[in-house]
Parts: structure tokens; C-alpha cells; sequence
């Protein structure tokens, strides 16, 4: 079996999360001067032109390598963005290596992205909807379990790589609960040909959070990485706080979504640029409890893809 | 491919209530239908019909009816 590195020309087998709000260009350009694939992440990204403007940052602050390496840069497409449709364009003009998609069907960029030579690797929460986007022509799928932050599925990593790996013949990338070595080789031993890393990526002093929810990622337990908003059928893993707390409460006793959105309504950057770790959602998967230092991004790859 | 062949599937692939299963039941309303069991019900229908279904055809479909016609045409 290759591995990702081998099919995508990265010094690891990683990808970076394309986490919204936090996955800019700047970090993407980081994590792939690092060695890894550097995404940025649309979810927070309004327009085209702010696209393209991370995009072309990432490629100056990630240009190629003396020895001749060329960082990967690539995208996540968010897809219930509502700018998706340009997004896909922009990521097309400025030809992006590849593309990973969340939230939704890929399928009616396929055609586009493959005419483009752009490798689309869509996220995944369950074995069928593997099934279903190597039909349409996916290149790979991202198998993330519900170990990890923000958006969750149902299955585990532990149950879903290797039962996507059975029931595909494109390469799997493991997602949800990948921090350290361990992990990394248990991804592998469970049929993935690498890892997508988000939550570990976070304890870095390139990543661009604001340094309370640095902090309160290194102090949280792996406990403290609950699930809001099962009921209402949109679950998000993030750490527990006044916010997620009274959500919950709020949640069981049957309050609409109207009411519910009053808690999640801008959170997301209220604990990324504004470090509010009261209110805010710090979004972060099970492996928080791992977290212990901030350590620099190429030290963090090293450290979980050794052999 | 009749209605009682389509309601088979649906029954099946959305574990819903047969009685729920009526021709203008709507999938999204009254089978609660989300994006995972979507798919689920589009693969279980192009296994029967033994042909593939362009993708995105079914989240067009509204009924039942219209999912039982849709197989017929």
C-alpha cells in the first residue's frame, strides 16, 4: 500500500485539518513548510477574493525548497458555505493541489476539479458515503470518527477506518483521535495510508487561536470534549464551558433551534480571535487530553509520524 | 419497479414505520430523511434497479410518488 506522502508528494503522511476560522494561510503555509499537506479552511471565509488572498499567502510563505521540496497547499471546502460555487472557481485559477470536502456532496464540483487535475478527497463519517463519493470519482476519502473536533458523525475511528477500507478501493486517511505516535501507527495498522491531524495542531505556536484557548486546550481533560447539539441533529465536539454547558441544559429541555442559536451564534470567533473560553466555542476533539506543551508544528509532525 | 417494491426499500434503508410509507409522504417532513440515510436509499435503489442513478437525482424528490415514478421512467 502507498502511503499518502508517496500519493500526494508531502514529507509525511499528514494532512492538516481544514478547521474553520483557524485553518488560514498562513498556517496552512506552516504546516507545509512542515513536511504536512497545509489546508486552508473556507468555513470561516466569506468571499472569493479572501480565498484567493489566502491562497496566494500560503504559496509566498510556503515557496519551494533549496533541496528542491515542494510544500502541498490545498483546500477545505466547507461545502453549505453559500460561496462554495466561487470557491471551487478560485481553487481551480489558482490550482490548489487538492481539495478535501465536508459538510455535503462534492459530487456536482467533481467534473470540474478532475478536468483541472485537482485530487478531491471528501471527509466522511461512514462507510457508504465512501461507497458513495468513490463512485462519483473521489480520489480518496478522509475517514473521521467522532473522537474528533468540531462537526461529528456517528462512528468512531476505531470502527470506521477499517470498515471504509473494506468497502472502498481508493486510499483512506484515518481522522478523530490522531495526536501521537500511537495513534499514528494504529491508523495504519487499521488500513489507512496516513492521518489528517486537527486538535494536536492546535498546541502550536503557529497556530493562530488566541493564546486562552491555546490554554484551555492544554489544561482540558479528554472528557472535557463533549457533544452539543445531538438532539437537534447537528453534533459538534468542543470543550466544556459556561456556553456548551447551558446548551446542553437548554437542549434537553426542548428549546428550538432559534433559541439554541442564541448560544452558537458567532462563538466559533469569539473563542478564536477573542480568546472568550467562557462563551465561546473551543472547538477541540478527545485527544485534548494528550495536549500538554506548545510545541512548533514540524516538531509535532516529527514526533507522531516516526516509524 | 411497483410502489410496494420502492416502500420495501424505504422501509428498509430509513428503519421508518410502514404505515408512514404513503405515496405523498414526503421524505424530508414525514420519512425524516437526512443526508447520510439519502444516500443509503439512493445505493439501495440503484442495487435494484441495477443501473447507476445520477447523483443528486433523489434529494430532487419530494414524495414517495415521485420516487416510485421516478423508478419507472
Amino acid at each position: 500500500m502507498k502511503l499518502l506522502n508517496e500519493i500526494l508528494g508531502t514529507r509525511y503522511p499528514v494532512i492538516q485539518g481544514g478547521m474553520a476560522n483557524i485553518a488560514t494561510g498562513r498556517f496552512a503555509a506552516a504546516c507545509a513548510n512542515a513536511g504536512a499537506v497545509g489546508l486552508i479552511g473556507t468555513g470561516g471565509i466569506r468571499t472569493a477574493e479572501e480565498l484567493r488572498n489566502e491562497i496566494r499567502t500560503a504559496r509566498e510563505l510556503a515557496p519551494e525548497k533549496e533541496d528542491g521540496y515542494k510544500p502541498v497547499i490545498g483546500v477545505n471546502l466547507m461545502l453549505m458555505n453559500p460561496a462554495t460555487d466561487d470557491f471551487v472557481k478560485v481553487c481551480i485559477e489558482e490550482k490548489v493541489s487538492v481539495v478535501t470536502t465536508g459538510a455535503g456532496n462534492p459530487g456536482k464540483y467533481m467534473a470540474d476539479f478532475k478536468a483541472a487535475g485537482i485530487k478531491v478527497i471528501p471527509v466522511i463519517g461512514a462507510p457508504i458515503l465512501a461507497q458513495h463519493v468513490e463512485k462519483l470519482g473521489a480520489d480518496a476519502v478522509i475517514a473521521e470518527g467522532c473522537e474528533s473536533g468540531g462537526h461529528v458523525g456517528e462512528m468512531t475511528t476505531m470502527a470506521l477506518v477499517p470498515q471504509t477500507v473494506d468497502s472502498v478501493d481508493i486510499p483512506v486517511i484515518a481522522a478523530g483521535g490522531v495526536a501521537d505516535n500511537r495513534q499514528f501507527k494504529a491508523a495504519l495498522a487499521l488500513g489507512a495510508c496516513g492521518v489528517q491531524i486537527g486538535t494536536a495542531l492546535l498546541a502550536s505556536p503557529e497556530c493562530p487561536i488566541h493564546e486562552n484557548y491555546k490554554e484551555a486546550l492544554l489544561k482540558a481533560k479528554g472528557s472535557d470534549a463533549i457533544v452539543t447539539g445531538r438532539i437537534g441533529g447537528t453534533p459538534v465536539r468542543v470543550l466544556k464551558n459556561q456556553m456548551t454547558v447551558q446548551y446542553l441544559k437548554q437542549e434537553k429541555a426542548g428549546a428550538d433551534k432559534m433559541e439554541l442559536e442564541k448560544y452558537t451564534l458567532g462563538s466559533l470567533r469569539r473563542a478564536v480571535f477573542e480568546g472568550d473560553v467562557k462563551t465561546g466555542s473551543l472547538m477541540s476533539g478527545q485527544v485534548c487530553g494528550q495536549l500538554h506543551d506548545i510545541r512548533p508544528v514540524a516538531e509535532i509532525l516529527e514526533d507522531i509520524t516516526q516509524m | 419497479m411497483d410502489f410496494e417494491a420502492v416502500k420495501e426499500i424505504i422501509v428498509d434503508t430509513l428503519a421508518c414505520d410502514e404505515e408512514k410509507v404513503t405515496a405523498d409522504a414526503r421524505f424530508i417532513e414525514d420519512l425524516e430523511v437526512d443526508s447520510l440515510s439519502l444516500v443509503e436509499l439512493h445505493m439501495a435503489l440503484e442495487d435494484s434497479l441495477g443501473h447507476s442513478i445520477p447523483d443528486g437525482e433523489i434529494g430532487k424528490l419530494q414524495t414517495v410518488q415521485e420516487l416510485v415514478d421516478y423508478c419507472n421512467k
